[in-house]
């Protein structure tokens, strides 16, 4: 209960200011203007669920993504209007092509479907130590993108599914980040969150811990996964419309470069992150279509937003390998800015009375 | 019988591809614990510079060949001065997120400056012609690709065993300190283990290339994924580990290939990934891998 | 011919070595000894460059070496034969020794270095074209030194050469570099086994917690009953 409470307090700063920030974009600002907003929240629904893995198990995972897309298909099948899914999917097996749920039902079956297969997933990534673990999140993303090319019948392949009932807004958006923001910082203080993080950063100690380490790093995989899924249930159900490539090394390149920035090792960090990015990528993608400048017209310059993501990541790794929040959250900044406040205060009034 | 001859060449050249690649990676990874994502972006560049070369001042396909691996070569050596000195003692994530940037950079500025649509290259015509011998019928550039990929591997083992720059590179791998006692420079050793994974990658992109006949800003994802799948396959870290986790997946995936019904084909990537996952789930350290003990270095 | 002085070397914020000095000339062999965690590793570690130093300068010939990185102090001719051996375990005596000669260019003098240091250790001859592995502790710990000795160097500094050995195989070790020494070779000696080593010193110093706590003559020291048991835990008996 204490915890609760302490998490509560400490997500309290990030989810007011993003919730306001937000609110006001809602009522005041354009259509466009909403819809980054919403991809803000959406992307940092995905970032924060990533750092619920790589943060606290110092393993790095280009899987994630794909968490995302199992749970978007999964509520595209389940919502799409039978009419619809007679002309796009025809042959969808298991009956699902005469079957339509409503948007709740849907976004629960989703999320349930993503945790199981995370769960499976995770048996295989928790035995398989190191690099050679990190290359297999990487064959998670290739699987799933393969699957969901491959199998017609049911994702259409390479081509869109259209036709996802509309049901989710900014509001929404943020409601779930505010929940993830909690979630996230949840486990990290938590017992589960502090063995886990300990084991990360000193091989000795993970190796006397030995089991429980692949049953925590199991734990935060499965926890990370389904704080994914909800930010592909954002995807489908804000777009509807969806198709494979939007799960696939574009978007990892993106959320990777948001929790690399900020600080895969804190919350807070992949906040700053992704809100820098968001807004970075947004610039270089105004660039990329050869915006006018005084008059002249810029070249357009396609490639300009990925060159700007790698650069991010590689230049955060040669200069500043933790990010811009390090291991800090805000709430340690804040502490440590009062506690040095408060020193130089007493460091004042020692010397007054010298 | 005709057929089976004829795709077991087959699988010995996907096979000889995937181990070129994960040589290089193996090579590299060995000795200074990086995980190269960027190694795709090798056969890239390697495309590009036949791709360039053909267009502009060396209209000759043979030409294209040199300068295909050299250009790989010289990138090798570019992405470990610019980017991976910088990290050259960091953590294994720190090494793998950085060469995920470098990767991730250079495909985007093949986007930038040349374009994302494939551009056609010219390789010589021999490469895309048959062998007849007797009743069978094979490709010359899959019967090349096995001969040029034993070739060059009995070429790297003579460097490794015989050269001390070889040497040098495998007493790295396992004490890199002790190396430098030697008054061995580091930098000599990690670059000529770049540049040998460069010519490697090299070699391999020329055959990659002669069968796609066209080069985009992308074309490296996909092989390096499987070596790295190789790698891992027979053990991260150990060439002979990358050479037969090379030659397995590409058996295997030829095996897919003639066996599965055409329906099921397109999932082939996704088989070979998840049969790897679950062999790795009973060898954690690859099929040739060892134990790796507390104070090794992180493999 | 080495001079350390107030050499500082820092693991992060511990303090491993606070401003030592310490010199060696030209022909001598010197001990420095001290208990476990003295600091005399890192000091050497510094002194050939595999270690940063935080403060202090180097000198070796009367050049200033302080930042030089290890390869190249090695090519210029001090060397240091790590703590606990470190031999290439994967690689034939034959190429650890001939990776010893990196440096040289002159194949018929490393051809004869081999052929002299083979008749100095007669078992690294018979293994030679075994793995490096495959030896006893005590094979390991001369091929290390030989090893060192391929690049020709000028000083060689050995970092704890008896440690774990048998008490007949560290009298080999000893009478060796008393061998090396007439053939001019000097030498700087890390050792626990203080009596032994100073023994065959003409100098010592003792390190303790990092800093300097003595200097003086090699006699002078196994002497002195009280320094023996004041810093080295072990009185002469
Ligand atoms: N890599 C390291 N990181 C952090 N601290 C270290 C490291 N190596 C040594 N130290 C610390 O520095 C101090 C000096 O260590 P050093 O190895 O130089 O001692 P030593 O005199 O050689 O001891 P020994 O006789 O046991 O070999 C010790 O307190 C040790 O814990
Ligand atoms: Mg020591």
């Amino acid at each position: 209960m204490n915890h609760l409470l302490r998490t509560a307090r400490n997500s309290a700063l990030p989810i007011i200011v993003l919730t306001a920030v937000g609110t006001l974009i809602y009522f005041f600002a354009e259509a466009y203007q909403v819809r980054i907003a919403y991809a803000f929240f959406m992307n940092l629904v995905v970032a924060i669920g990533l750092q619920v893995f790589m943060g606290n198990s110092g393993v790095v995972s280009f899987g994630h993504v794909s968490f995302m897309g199992v749970s978007a298909y999964v509520v595209a099948i389940l919502t799409i209007p039978l009419a619809l899914k007679k002309t796009q999917i025809p042959d969808a097996p298991f009956g699902l092509g005469f079957v339509q749920f409503d948007v709740v039902t849907a976004i629960l079956i989703a999320l349930a479907v993503t945790v199981a297969f995370a769960w499976v997933s995770g048996l295989l990534i928790k035995r398989v130590s190191g690099a050679a673990g990190e290359i297999l999140t990487l064959a998670v993303l290739v699987i799933c993108y393969v699957v969901f090319n491959a199998w017609i019948d049911l994702t259409r392949g390479p081509r869109s599914l259209y036709g996802i009932p509309i049901a989710s807004s900014l509001p929404w958006a943020m409601l779930a980040s505010a929940f993830v923001i909690f979630v996230a910082k949840f486990f990290r203080d938590s017992e589960d969150g502090l063995q886990l993080r300990a084991s990360s950063e000193n091989m000795l100690a993970a190796r006397s811990m030995g089991v429980r380490v692949e049953r925590l790093r199991l734990k935060a995989w499965v926890l990370s996964g389904f704080l994914v899924a909800i930010g592909g249930v954002l995807h489908a159900t804000y777009l509807g419309t969806i198709g494979p490539n939007s799960y696939y090394f574009t978007q990892t390149f993106l959320i990777m470069a948001m929790v690399i920035l900020g600080g895969m090792r804190s919350v807070s960090g992949v906040i700053v992150g992704t809100a820098l990015i968001s807004v970075g990528s947004e610039l270089a993608r105004t660039l990329e279509n050869g915006p006018m400048v005084f008059g002249t017209k810029l070249p357009t310059m396609f490639g300009l937003t990925g060159f700007f993501l790698g650069a991010v990541i590689v230049l955060c790794m040669t200069l500043r390998r933790d990010g811009i929040m390090g291991d800090d959250e805000f709430e340690d900044v804040l502490r440590n800015r009062r506690a040095s406040k408060a020193a130089k205060a007493a460091a004042d009034t020692a010397a007054q009375a010298v | 019988m005709e057929y089976f001859i004829q795709q077991l060449v087959n699988a010995l050249s996907v096979g000889s591809e995937y181990a070129l690649l994960a040589l290089g990676l193996a090579i590299v990874f060995s000795i200074i614990g990086l995980v190269n994502f960027a190694h795709g972006e090798l056969i890239t560049v390697a495309g590009y510079a036949m791709f360039f070369a053909a267009a502009t001042w060396l209209p000759n396909p043979w030409l294209a060949l040199p300068i295909g691996i050299g250009g790989a070569a010289l990138a090798a050596i570019v992405f470990e001065k610019v980017a991976f000195r910088a990290i050259r003692n960091a953590s294994t994530n720190t090494g793998i997120l950085t060469a995920f940037g470098v990767s991730i950079i250079v495909q985007n500025v093949f986007i930038i400056f040349v374009a994302t649509r494939p551009k056609p290259v010219q390789t010589p015509d021999f490469l895309s012609s048959m062998i007849t011998i007797g009743e069978l019928t094979v490709p010359t550039l899959q019967v090349l690709e096995t001969v040029v990929t034993t070739i060059a591997i009995a070429a790297l083992l003579i460097i490794l065993k015989k050269t001390t720059v070889g040497m040098a590179m495998r007493a790295a791998s396992k004490d890199f300190m002790a190396v430098r006692l030697m008054g061995i420079k580091a930098n000599w050793v990690i670059q000529s283990a770049f540049i040998i994974s460069g010519i490697l990658a090299g070699i391999a992109a020329v055959f990659i290339i002669s069968r796609r006949g066209a080069v985009d800003p992308f074309m490296g994802s996909v092989p390096v994924l499987k070596a790295f799948v190789a790698c891992v396959l027979g053990g991260l870290g150990s060439l002979q580990g990358a050479v037969i986790g090379g030659v397995a997946l590409g058996v295997f995936e030829v095996l897919l290939q003639v066996t599965l019904p055409q329906e099921i084909t397109a999932y082939r990537d996704a088989i070979v990934f998840g049969v790897v996952g679950l062999v790795l789930v009973a060898f954690p350290q690859g099929l040739l891998g060892r134990k790796v003990e507390l104070g090794d270095k992180e493999a | 011919m080495l001079e350390l002085s107030n050499i500082t070397v820092q693991y992060g914020v511990v303090k491993a070595v606070r401003g030592v000095s310490l010199k060696v000339e030209k022909g001598e062999i010197v001990s420095l000894l001290g208990p476990n965690g003295a600091g005399k590793s890192s000091l050497v570690s510094a002194a050939v460059g595999i270690l940063p130093v935080a403060g202090g300068t180097i000198r070796f010939e009367g050049t200033d070496i302080t930042k030089k990185p290890a390869e190249t102090v090695v090519a210029m001719g001090l060397t240091l034969t790590p703590e606990g051996r470190r031999v290439f375990a994967d690689l034939s005596v034959a190429e650890n020794l001939h990776l010893g000669a990196a440096t040289r260019k002159d194949r018929d003098g490393v051809a004869a270095d081999i052929e002299k240091y083979l008749k100095m250790f007669p078992i690294l001859g018979e293994r030679y074209h075994q793995t490096a592995k495959t030896l006893s502790g005590g094979e390991q710990q001369m091929l290390a030194i030989a090893r060192s000795l391929m690049s020709r160097p000028k000083l060689l500094m050995l970092d704890e050469p008896s440690l774990g050995l048998a008490p007949r195989i560290v009298d080999r070790i000893f009478e060796l570099m008393l061998d090396l020494k007439r053939d001019g070779l000097t030498m700087l000696v890390v050792e626990q086994n203080a009596t032994d080593a100073l023994g065959i010193s003409d100098r010592g110093y003792i390190l303790a917690s990092g800093s300097l706590v003595y200097e003086g003559d090699a006699k002078a020291m196994v002497d002195s009953e009280d320094l023996m048991e004041a810093y080295l835990g072990s009185g002469v008996h």
